[in-house]
């Protein structure tokens, strides 16, 4: 881990936000916490299994291999919440493409494919300073 | 938990038994040794992910890119998982019909 580059968590009002550097190494601490947040829930561990591989999987497309096109080396930061329903924007500076490229970096795996397969509710938007993907989750 | 490899041979295939975290940050250890035991002329490949306790998009294509690798020789690769999580993760990337997935080592091995 770089110097300053230690995982930032902040507990909000509503939710937790932890903001990493661009560092593959981090992503697993991300999923850690977005396990943590989906066990505050009273859904099942399958529930929280899915919450680990989301964030986990968004995380991972804007630190790695996709992620390269991204002209900045700021960090990505997660945000989950508890609300109506378990809302996660995982969000980093930089562009990346919104649609799945016929020949990836990562060999043939459609980038996007595995969050829009997982995910009912799943937006990527992208504004003149950076990337968000925004997930929800109904809550009992 | 970090990423595990051991490798044996066994009935004219080497079988690759993958532990731990196969994400972002440890996949490329995989796709290396995949590298590595293709150079070295092994071209029939068995990864059993009985101890995989995670997967995400980028240990998917390390397997894709790997099966590529050994089909140029015409080898093969086939995969042993039980786990549904991670059945579940091929099902929804469209891999399951891409990789053959076998129950247990007995079965990897015994198909011709």
């Amino acid at each position: 881990m770089q110097p300053g580059a230690r995982p930032a968590a902040t507990g909000t009002s509503t939710g937790v936000t932890v903001s990493i550097a661009r560092d593959p190494a981090l992503v697993r601490t991300v999923r850690l916490v977005a396990a943590a947040v989906a066990r505050r829930t009273t859904r099942d561990e399958d529930f929280v299994e899915e919450i680990r591989l989301a964030v986990g999987e968004a995380c991972a497309l804007l630190v790695g291999p996709e992620a390269a096109s991204l002209d900045t080396v700021g960090p990505v930061e997660v945000r989950m919440r508890l609300e109506d329903r378990l809302r996660v924007d995982v969000r980093a500076e930089g562009q990346v493409s919104v649609s799945d490229a016929p020949t990836g970096d990562i060999d043939g795996v459609e980038p996007w494919g595995l969050l829009r397969g997982l995910i009912e509710d799943f937006t990527i938007t992208r504004d003149s300073v950076g990337t968000r993907l925004s997930m929800s989750w109904p809550l009992p | 938990m970090d990423l595990s490899l051991e490798t044996r041979q066994e009935n004219g295939h080497t079988i690759i038994e993958v532990g731990g975290e196969i994400d972002v940050y440890t996949a490329p250890r995989l796709r290396d040794k995949i590298t590595e035991l293709v150079g070295n002329g092994e071209y029939h490949l068995v990864i059993d992910m009985e101890k995989v306790e995670f997967l995400d998009s980028t240990g998917l294509g390390v397997l894709v890119g790997g099966l590529k690798k050994v089909r140029a020789h015409d080898g093969s690769m086939r995969l042993i998982c039980n786990q549904e999580r991670l059945l579940k993760i091929f099902r929804i990337t469209g891999l399951a019909k891409v990789f053959a997935i076998h129950g247990s080592q007995a079965d990897a091995l015994a198909e011709r």
